[in-house]
């Protein structure tokens, strides 16, 4: 696959969970931008809304309960495509061209390439993409035609704290560092380009500790895929083989001996 | 007296070649899925959302006639006897030019392992075929779990019926015509299955 990407000029995103105040801002940024329809929400007794990622939901606040020596208290993290920089979604995507790397490292997709395969999200480390009303993938695309005009992503722009920065994804990292934040995300799998800087273990957040693309997609894509096709060469090899070395086994064999039958 | 017996009637011919037209729609609408490498072959079926269509509705009726092909003849090819171990030892006088004479009924081991392999293979390929179909209403391992045994079983079962094609024509000539025809010659059945000309015929072979 030509998936590479240029590390020196990488865009993302660099979500700094201590600044985030659990505003949704980024949300309805999101569905303006996008020109999303509203989800239907249900209250589940708790804040958070919508409990998961939607078609017509790109981003969203995920409100994780904590309680400590009798105290609630709240993290928040913002849910959205992690930009892989080895992306599982691409990895199995069937069509050339409906998910495709942009030149600032972004995963972005082409609807009209899309053949609702459906194997992307079982593909992807963390359960990201979603498929609309005609089945074709959805997800976020990192604001591409925004970014690529020179703007900021809308969710970015709309946060009220900086807890979204959006830039170059080295100088991000590097300047999150030297602040002492703990990041998540600078070289799984192949670094993310949405990074995080956490104030406490992932697993706390609701993210894997160490991201992997599933093993059971690894073994299909890159150990039975190529193992198949060359199976099945020399299967038709080894019939061919056998017909010139042994040969077939011919029926006039068998009668010499034997009174052909008569009518 | 005729010179041909009756190995497969009219509708166990049918059955098969429903199972083997499913098969090759099944093999070439799948080969786009399989790899990136195979893209152009969405092509025969005007695009990759198509081929799917057709994946699936070929997959539904190879899953019931595959089933059904084997449950006839489950008797004929699920028991193995003394004079198919000896066959089994041998391979079949495959790997020799040499002569060789097994006392074989109906069918020789290595078309009852082939028979249980496709039964066993359309099992699992309709199974995880459903979770695949409906990915996001199965918990994600299943779902992951299926596209990769799908992927096992989809070259497996092609590799055995390259194997299973050859056998049938140009390895063992005249044998197609028990598929084409529903009759055989006896000079055939005797050679290949004479424990089965004797049980149709009551002639020693
Ligand atoms: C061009 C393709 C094919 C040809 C020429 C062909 C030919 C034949 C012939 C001649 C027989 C009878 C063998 C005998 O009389 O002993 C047979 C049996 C059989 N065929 Fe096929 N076949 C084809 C494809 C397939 C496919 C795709 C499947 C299943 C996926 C299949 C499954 C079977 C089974 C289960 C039997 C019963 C005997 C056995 O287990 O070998 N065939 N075939
Ligand atoms: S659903 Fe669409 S984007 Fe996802 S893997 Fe299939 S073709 Fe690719
Ligand atoms: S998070 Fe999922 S959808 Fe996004 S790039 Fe990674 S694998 Fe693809
Ligand atoms: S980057 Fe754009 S598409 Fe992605 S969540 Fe933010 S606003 Fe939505």
């Amino acid at each position: 696959m030509a998936d590479t990407i240029n590390e020196a000029t990488r865009k993302g995103f660099l979500v700094d969970t201590s600044r985030c105040i659990g505003c949704r801002s980024c949300q309805v940024a999101c569905k303006q931008w996008n020109k999303l329809d509203a989800d239907k929400t249900s209250n589940k007794g708790t804040f958070e809304n919508p409990r998961d990622l939607t078609p017509d939901l790109y981003n969203r606040v995920r409100f994780v309960e904590k309680e400590t020596s009798g105290e609630v208290t709240w993290r928040f993290l913002n849910e959205r495509c992690m930009q892989c920089g080895d992306a599982g979604c691409m990895k199995v995507c069937p069509s050339p061209g409906a998910l495709f790397r942009t030149k600032d490292g972004i995963v972005s997709y082409n609807k009209e390439k899309c053949i609702s395969c459906k194997y992307c999200v079982s593909a992807c480390p963390f359960n990201i993409p979603r498929y609309d009303a005609n089945d074709k993938v959805s997800k976020c695309n990192l604001c591409q035609s925004r970014v690529e005009g020179g703007m900021t992503p809308a969710c970015a722009k709309a946060c009220p704290t900086e807890a979204l920065k959006f830039g170059n994804r080295n100088d991000l990292i590097a300047k999150a560092k030297s602040a002492k934040k703990v990041i998540y995300g600078e070289n799984v799998l192949n670094g993310l380009g949405v990074a995080y800087a956490l104030e406490g273990p992932p697993e706390q957040y609701g993210l894997p500790a160490n991201p992997s693309i599933p093993m059971s997609i690894f073994l299909w894509k890159d150990v039975i895929k190529p193992l198949g096709i060359l199976g099945f060469w020399g299967s038709i090899g080894a019939m061919m083989l056998h017909y010139i070395t042994i040969g077939p086994k011919k029926l006039e064999d068998d009668t010499t001996g034997k009174e052909a039958d008569h009518e | 007296m005729s010179n041909y017996v009756e190995r497969f009637s009219t509708s166990e011919r049918i059955l098969h070649w429903i199972v083997t037209c499913s098969f090759f729609i099944l093999f070439l609408s799948g080969l786009g899925l399989y790899s990136r490498l195979f893209n152009g072959y969405f092509n025969l079926f005007g695009g990759g959302q198509n081929a799917i269509l057709i994946h699936k509705a070929a997959g539904v009726l190879f899953f019931f006639t595959s089933l059904n092909m084997f449950l006839n003849h489950k008797k004929d090819v699920s028991t193995f006897d003394e004079d198919d171990k000896q066959w089994i030892e041998q391979r079949g006088g495959y790997l020799s030019r040499d002569e060789t004479h097994f006392n074989i009924g109906k069918y020789n081991p290595g078309q009852k392992l082939f028979a249980i392999f496709i039964a066993v293979a359309t099992l699992i390929l309709g199974i995880t075929g459903l979770f695949i179909w409906m990915p996001t209403f199965f918990p994600r391992w299943i779902v992951q779990l299926s596209l990769m045994l799908h992927g096992l079983m989809f070259a497996g079962s092609v590799m055995f019926v390259v194997m299973h094609i050859y056998l049938a024509t140009i390895g063992n000539p005249g044998t197609i015509e028990a598929m084409l025809y529903g009759n055989i010659p006896k000079s055939w059945a005797r050679k290949h299955h004479p424990k089965w000309y004797k049980e149709v015929t009551g002639e020693s072979p």
